[in-house]
């Protein structure tokens, strides 16, 4: 038995950030601290881009290439085929892509949103008119239920993982490595320029957004 | 006898339910009021969010945040609460705390006077400033005498 590398640093920031700041926003939103929120959903966006960027040129195990894989895979893994590698299995890769795929809605819809009394208009607003900004603030707080919702299914497949698999998944998400086979294929790092590239263009898209368009 | 009192008590529902009508559309008319408020302030922040404001759609909209604040005072008639049974988010404290009322009133004058001054020259950091103050005054009577949404 070895130690192999599961998830880079970059994944697992972006993992844990989120996990941080989701209920922060919420909570920002509940109790109408509109600025606060704004300023949180800008730091989201950017860890939402630097995450797609990274799914493009990032380490293996964080490449959209390398684990989004057909139904076919995912009904293979499902009647017991053991997935090769490591990373996220073919059903967890769903699960990833659409949890990823609702944040983006989420903070999508919440760019072009505003609040009643036009306090706190997303940075996007400005295109289109109050009533659509205020259908839009609906359209954001549905999403993140149904967000909500599908992170309950996350945790839960967390915690089935951890009981009746005995795979404990939080564990490299945390420390970013697990115990392994000898020969058992790690994951890929990617280099440090790319994590420079990455972070500045996910940074420099989310400033113009908040302060240019 | 009895025939009179049935005539008494049907022509008070129908007093009632006619006096109700206004107060039904006085809460109409003044959400409509509210949501234009609402679009202006946001096209005023939008503004000054951005790197170059452009002063001609602010003094649009500060006008006529300077023009309705005068008249939210009047906006609440006694009786034009949630007894209506119209959707309002009007609390009854508007008028249980009728002087705390008056006060938010009068605070939102003169912040949106002072806005609207503000917004006639080209300071964009005062006009910014004067922001605040207007936000201050609607987030401060809306937290006391808004119920929250649903």
């Amino acid at each position: 038995m070895k130690r192999i590398a599961v998830w880079d640093l970059p994944i697992r920031l972006f993992h844990w950030l989120t996990v941080l700041l989701i209920p922060a926003l919420w909570w920002t939103a509940e109790t109408h601290r509109l600025d606060l929120h704004l300023l949180l959903g800008e730091i989201m966006l950017g860890l939402l881009l630097f995450r797609i960027l990274w799914g493009l040129i990032g380490s293996s195990t964080a490449r959209f290439a390398g684990f989004v894989r057909g139904p076919r895979a995912i009904l293979a893994y499902l009647r017991g085929q053991k997935p090769t590698g490591v990373g996220h299995n073919p059903l967890g890769a769903l699960s990833v892509l659409l949890l990823l795929f609702l944040i983006a809605n989420v903070v999508g819809v919440g760019l072009f949103a505003s609040d009643e009394d036009g306090l706190a208009p997303g940075p996007l607003s400005h295109l289109i008119s109050y009533d659509a900004s205020r259908i839009l603030a609906e359209r954001h707080e549905q999403l993140f239920w149904m967000l909500v919702a599908l992170i309950v299914v996350h945790v839960a497949a967390i915690l089935f993982y951890l009981v009746a698999r005995r795979d404990n998944l939080v564990g490299p998400m945390v420390t970013g490595g697990r115990a392994g086979e000898e020969g058992e294929p790690a994951m890929a790092a990617a280099p440090a320029w790319r994590f420079v590239l990455a972070a500045a263009l996910s940074a420099g898209l989310t400033w113009a957004t908040f302060a240019i368009l | 006898m009895k025939r009179l009192a049935v005539v008494a008590v049907a022509a008070c529902c129908i007093a009632a339910a006619a006096a109700a009508q206004p107060m039904v559309q006085r809460i109409g008319d003044r959400q409509a009021r509210y949501k234009q408020m609402g679009a202006a302030v946001k096209a005023i922040n939008e503004q000054l969010h951005a790197s170059n404001p452009s002063l001609p759609v602010i003094r649009r909209n500060s006008a006529l945040v300077a023009r309705f604040a005068p008249q939210v005072l009047g906006w609440f008639p006694r009786g034009s609460g949630p007894e209506t049974g119209a959707r309002t988010r009007a609390r009854p404290e508007i008028w249980t705390d009728a002087e705390g009322f008056h006060a938010a009133g009068v605070r939102l004058v003169v912040a949106a006077r002072g806005f609207d001054a503000a917004a006639r020259g080209t300071d964009v950091a005062a006009i910014r400033a004067a922001m605040r103050g207007v936000a201050g005054a609607c987030s401060g009577c809306h937290d006391d005498f808004r119920a929250p949404e649903r």
